[in-house]
């Protein structure tokens, strides 16, 4: 029994990244490798910023927000975005569009950090008897994670790869992207600054995530057509 | 190249074991997340003559229900939680004779039982609480240690925690039916191995020797009064079981004696002309086999130096009156002297003294008095007990009942003073004057204090024989303690004979889970199944366009058709 309730949140977990590799083009154009070069790069900006939290950040002695650390979290985050950076442009990918390229990026981008901290906790936790409605909540998170990820991975490739571009959207661009990417921190500010619970801040998490997406959207067609 | 590959298969191997280790590893992760985790202490298991007694199984798992259950429910795969208010002996004994099936039972006992809160009851009404606690407690455990009950059954005693627990319980029992797999609630999980029995349990002896002083050319032995007291016990739960007035209290008693007649015997002036033998028994609840045990060790000059000796038993928790319980008539010249120091030092402390004689019936192997032992090799001895009458096998011996709470120190001292005045007059010859040598207030007066201390002590420390080993803490610190106060103390180590067979673990650790029922998971199931497809028509639609859609759900064939 509680080995269904493990599989049930796996499903929840990773079903949704397997779903969006198999249900979009993504799958037709065979871009496999490119999710696992990017999850590889995802692995090696995982260990830089450790290795940066471990260096810059004190071990907080209570759960209160603070800000000077956080602020200094949210700059050590950035280097996520680096690594995607990376994994868009310096990669050599096969010849795929760019529109499916940010897409298999970011896929692999977001299954790798689902993989890395949510299978352990979930491995340990979800099989055992008691129940909580946690690693449900969890599950949902990678969901928002994924279109997070996504999105960002849109609005990378916008930034660095799509050279004519419509002036006026390049600060929005920007500002999206700034969003985003500090997305970690909005979300760690509303746990201990305000002292939302877990679920709230899923549903917060889910919400923005969509609208981030529909923006994401919105400006990669907006800046599509004048090409096309 | 053939080297190469066969290197490159060892290698795939050492990968593939090494994954193979870490997966192991990974799927032994103690899964230790429980919400809750009580201690509970095991009702005892023991086999009576091949006879199996108390509660046969140990590991627990199964979901907890409540009193009052629904009638014909089935109640297999149900943990019970009865708090002790609530417990209805006629009912529990009806349930458990009609050898009804149940998963299990968690009794849950009163906090203050427990409590070291040594508060002297002052109101009647609370001490008739008090009481009445006691005697179903006592109730509850005579129940419980002669029955065979063929599932496991626990004690724990009421926290915060557990009566939230069992507050939930009781509302999901109340709103729909007792919680089973497909419910959910709480799941009690108790993880033990299978109780095993005791290899030969061992019984030991303490004895402390306080010699007389010989007068020059005497070459007669001196004569020996012995005092003894049992100091083990025996109860529904062996880990609760601290006997604190059966027999802490005659334990404490013996020990005072022992340290009042070590200042009297320190100084060569009031050492007086007898041996004093102290004997700290083992085994006290069947059949003082331990006493038994004792006697047979003693050389025939011993046996027959000793004037006669004074069993303490059960002398905690009596208002006014004690009796002297003895096997021989009490016409009996030595039963008559012994009585008679006793009786008219109690007068003189105004508590009442009665005689009672029970014969002693060879052919019935049950010894219900630990003089009983003596009197069988010829030792006049006599047993001082609040209790009037003999208690039956397993009855008395310091099991749940028997807390702290019952005992009173005060009792406890004027105990030591009678024992220890009569002891002491029939030593120095002053028997019929009125001297206190142990008097109120002088050098030689009784120690509450260290009578408190020792029952505190005792009353925290469970004293089942066959679950205290040899060199058990206690039993150290008992023989360090008649050592500080006798001048030789031995110690006999004995197996328990008889026709008792015991099983171990008495104390687990309950895990309290809350968990969600196979129902929720499978809607959970669903619900997750139909996001998932929902998610692939709607990216499907989006990216390819609804065609596509349609055209995954054709045959292959179809598709064939296409491509080509």
């Amino acid at each position: 029994m509680t080995v269904f309730h493990f599989f049930n949140c796996a499903i929840l977990t990773f079903g949704p990244h397997a779903v969006y590799y198999s249900a979009t083009p993504l799958s037709e154009y065979d871009t496999f490798g490119t999710s696992v070069k990017a999850a590889i790069v995802y692995l090696g900006t995982a260990l830089v910023k450790l290795v940066c939290l471990a260096t810059f950040l004190k071990v907080p002695e209570n759960d209160s927000f603070d800000p000077y650390q956080e602020l200094l979290k949210a700059l050590i985050g950035f280097i996520d975005v680096a690594g995607l950076y990376f994994a868009l442009t310096q990669l050599t990918h096969r010849n795929i569009s760019q529109n499916h390229k940010f897409q298999a990026v970011g896929l692999g981008w977001a299954f790798a950090d689902s993989v890395l901290h949510r299978l352990a906790p979930l491995w340990v936790g979800a099989r055992g008897l008691e129940f909580t409605w946690e690693y449900i909540l969890q599950g949902l998170e990678a969901n928002a994670n994924l279109v997070l990820t996504v999105s960002l991975a849109a609005l990378g490739s916008l930034m660095w790869l799509r050279k004519n571009k419509p002036r006026t959207l390049v600060p929005i661009i920007y500002a999206c992207a700034g969003i985003l990417a500090t997305m970690p921190s909005i979300t760690s500010y509303l746990r201990r600054g305000l002292g939302w619970h877990f679920p709230k801040v899923v549903g917060f998490e889910l919400f923005a995530s969509l609208a981030m997406a529909f923006i994401s959207w919105q400006l990669f067609s907006a800046c599509q057509k004048p090409s096309a | 190249m053939a080297g190469s590959k066969g290197r490159e298969g060892e290698m795939l191997e050492s990968i593939y074991s090494v994954l193979a280790l870490v997966f192991i590893l990974v799927a032994c992760v103690e899964l230790g997340d429980a919400a809750t985790v009580v201690d509970v202490y095991r009702l005892i298991q023991y086999d009576l003559a091949g006879v199996p007694f108390g509660s046969r199984l140990a590991s627990l798992n199964h979901h907890a229900g409540s009193l009052p259950f629904a009638p014909g429910a089935d109640l297999s795969r149900t943990v019970v939680i009865i708090p002790f208010r609530e417990v209805n002996i006629t009912f529990l004994r009806d349930y458990i004779m009609q050898r009804q099936p149940l998963g299990g039972l968690l009794l849950l006992l009163p906090q203050n039982i427990s409590s070291e809160s040594r508060e002297e009851a002052e109101e009647g009404d609370r001490n008739n609480g008090k009481e009445l606690i006691r005697s179903e407690l006592a109730e509850l455990e005579k129940l419980l240690v002669h029955v065979n009950i063929p599932y496991p059954v626990y004690f724990a005693f009421e926290d915060d925690k557990i009566t939230a627990v069992l507050a939930d319980v009781k509302t999901n029992d109340a709103t729909g039916q007792p919680a089973t797999a497909t419910t959910g609630g709480y799941k009690l999980v108790v993880s033990t191995p299978e109780p095993k029995k005791l290899a030969s349990p061992t019984i030991t002896n303490i004895q402390g020797w306080l010699p007389g002083l010989k007068a020059d050319g005497d070459v007669n032995q001196l004569p020996t009064i012995a005092i003894v007291a049992s100091y083990d016990t025996f109860g529904a739960a062996p880990a609760l079981s601290v006997g604190s007035d059966s027999n802490g209290s005659g334990v404490v008693a013996l020990l005072e004696i022992a340290r009042l007649f070590s200042l009297l015997y320190s100084n060569p002036k009031t050492r007086g002309r007898y041996n004093l033998l102290f004997g700290l028994t083992s085994g006290g609840p069947y059949n003082y086999n331990g006493t038994f045990k004792w006697l047979q060790s003693f050389d025939q000059r011993l046996r027959e130096s000793i004037d006669y000796a004074i069993c303490l038993n059960s002398i905690g928790s009596w208002d006014d009156e004690l009796w002297i319980h003895v096997s021989k008539p009490p016409e009996n010249a030595y039963i008559k002297q012994v009585f008679e120091s006793f009786s008219s030092v109690a007068e003189e402390l105004g508590v009442k003294i009665g005689l009672k004689h029970k014969k002693i019936n060879v052919s019935n192997p049950r010894v219900a008095w630990e003089h009983e032992q003596f009197s069988k090799s010829r030792v006049t001895a006599v047993t001082l007990s609040e209790l009037s009458v003999a208690p039956e096998l397993l009855e008395s011996t310091g099991g749940l009942s028997d807390s702290r709470h019952f005992v009173n120190g005060i009792a406890v001292s004027r105990s030591v003073k009678l024992v220890a005045e009569s002891l002491a007059r029939h030593i120095y010859g002053h028997q019929g004057k009125n001297i206190q040598i142990f008097a109120d207030g002088s050098s030689l007066a009784v120690n509450p204090f260290y009578i408190q201390s020792w029952l505190d002590l005792m009353s925290q420390t469970p004293r089942v024989a066959p679950f205290l080993p040899k060199n058990d803490p206690f039993i150290l610190a008992l023989k360090k303690e008649l050592a500080d106060h006798t001048a030789e103390v031995n110690v006999q180590h004995e197996a328990l004979d008889g026709i008792f067979t015991f099983y171990d673990l008495t104390k687990a650790s309950l895990n309290i889970y809350q968990v969600a029922s196979v129902t929720f998971d499978l809607l959970l199931l669903l619900v997750l199944g139909s996001y998932l497809i929902i998610l692939f028509s709607f990216l499907v639609i989006t990216t390819r366009g609804l065609d596509d859609l349609i055209s995954l759900f054709r045959r292959p064939p179809s598709r064939k058709v296409k491509m080509a």
